[in-house]
């Protein structure tokens, strides 16, 4: 299950320069590449010649050259040469995409181009902002998006998968969440106080007794996981707005659906302490990167189990809250979305 | 005494309508958030007089249908 009408991730921004990318995105495969001034272009990846990936060819000045035949496409998506013939077939063009360059990533509106409007794209200007230091990646994986989301809901796993890394038992055991859901948004906040502090932030906050823990997961549809996470000492007024003295991080998180089993799994860490020092945005980065292979190799095996048995029952607990109702609100826009693709079918 | 993992869920139909909390504990329980009901309510509306009675908003029913 896809939702279309939203804007994706497809790129980092590094990842296209000279050379195209190919890259699919929710089951169609699409190319990126930047024409010799510097536009940035989606296209279909297929030649409408003989189905080559686009991807595999070259940029020659403005326009992408397939591999196979050199029959030369634009940034709007019309052939504009075929070698050794003056006349370009009519039908020789390939689907564009509207693509837009924002923080450090590269977006694509995978649905009726008429709708795609780039202020609706969601907010992570931490990845470029000067008073936070930030660090993204990517990270294909072999598992569906609403597994990885999920996952990222989902706070009680910290104190298992994470035992050596993020978490501890506090945040089980100790531990109220609230969460809040919205029309199109789930807030999940969880505060814990006046426990020790894991081991990463023991590493990167120096702290020497126990601390007050805030983690505020904002879930935008369709995968998109901004996390707040820190610690301030405790009883020095976290809770009440006072962040003194600890660290502050966000752990930003962005799902494309490449096939029902597959996503690209696009992630930042960003730190406001230090912001300009390249050594601790490393430091950090590589601790939660740890982290986040540990993840990885939980969704990957949930994926397994899953394609052995796609049918099999689960059972919901309590700390399901934040990933039930984000699903609920993905099945709602699923539902609109295909009426009203059936009411303009119904209307044509 | 510890808190045990204890989930508040909270319900918005719109940014300005935020339905009352319902907890869910570690026991089992699902807990909501209402208004005692007064000895001068239960008599005036023919109510138990003994029972646990809460008068709860209709956003927290709507909260219920929608959530749980």
């Amino acid at each position: 299950m896809f939702l279309r009408n939203h804007w994706y991730v497809a790129a980092l921004d590094e990842e296209v320069r000279e050379r195209p990318l190919g890259r699919t995105l929710l089951g169609e495969p699409i190319v990126l590449f930047r024409a010799g001034d510097g536009t940035l272009h989606a296209l279909e990846n297929r030649c409408p010649h003989r189905q080559l990936p686009l991807s595999m060819g070259k940029v020659v000045g403005d326009a992408l050259q397939c591999h196979y035949h050199g029959l030369r496409f634009d940034g709007a998506g019309n052939c504009v040469r075929v070698p050794g013939q003056d006349h370009i077939p009519q039908n020789a063009r390939v689907r564009t995409y509207p693509v837009v360059e924002r923080y450090r990533w590269i977006w694509v509106w995978m649905g009726d181009p008429a709708l795609a409007d780039p202020a609706q794209i969601c907010d992570f200007h931490w990845l470029q902002d000067p008073d936070w230091g930030a660090k993204p990646s990517y990270l294909h994986v072999e598992a569906n998006w609403q597994l990885i989301v999920d996952n990222l809901l989902d706070l009680t796993h910290l104190a298992f998968v994470h035992e050596t890394t993020i978490g501890n038992m506090a945040l089980v055991e100790h531990a109220a969440v609230k969460v809040q859901r919205s029309p199109n948004g789930v807030l999940v906040t969880r505060w814990t106080i006046d426990q020790p502090a894991p081991p990463t932030f023991v590493k990167v906050g120096k702290f020497a007794g126990n601390v007050d823990r805030w983690q505020i997961i904002d879930y935008t549809p369709p995968a998109f996981l901004r996390l707040d996470v820190g610690a301030c000492p405790t009883g020095t007024g976290a809770p009440e707005g006072r962040r003194v003295g600890g660290i502050s991080m966000r752990n930003l998180n962005a799902i494309t659906p490449e096939t029902e089993t597959t996503s690209h799994y696009f992630w930042a860490q960003a730190h406001s302490f230090e912001p300009n020092n390249p050594d601790m945005t490393e430091r950090i980065f590589q601790q939660i990167k740890t982290a986040f292979l540990e993840d990885v190799a939980v969704f990957t095996a949930q994926q397994r189990m899953i394609d052995l048995r796609p049918d099999a029952p689960q059972v919901d607990i309590n700390a399901d809250a934040g990933g039930i109702q984000a699903r609920r609100i993905v099945d709602r826009l699923y539902r609109e979305e295909q009426e009203a693709a059936a009411h303009a079918t119904a209307a044509e | 005494m510890p808190v045990n993992f204890r989930v508040e869920l909270i319900w918005q139909e719109r940014e300005d309508t935020e339905a009352e909390s319902i907890f869910l504990t570690a026991d089992g329980r699902v807990i909501l958030q209402g208004r005692g009901i007064s000895a001068q309510e239960r008599e005036a509306l023919k109510l138990p007089r003994d029972a646990d009675l809460i008068s709860v908003d209709r956003n927290l029913i709507r909260a219920i249908k929608d959530m749980l």
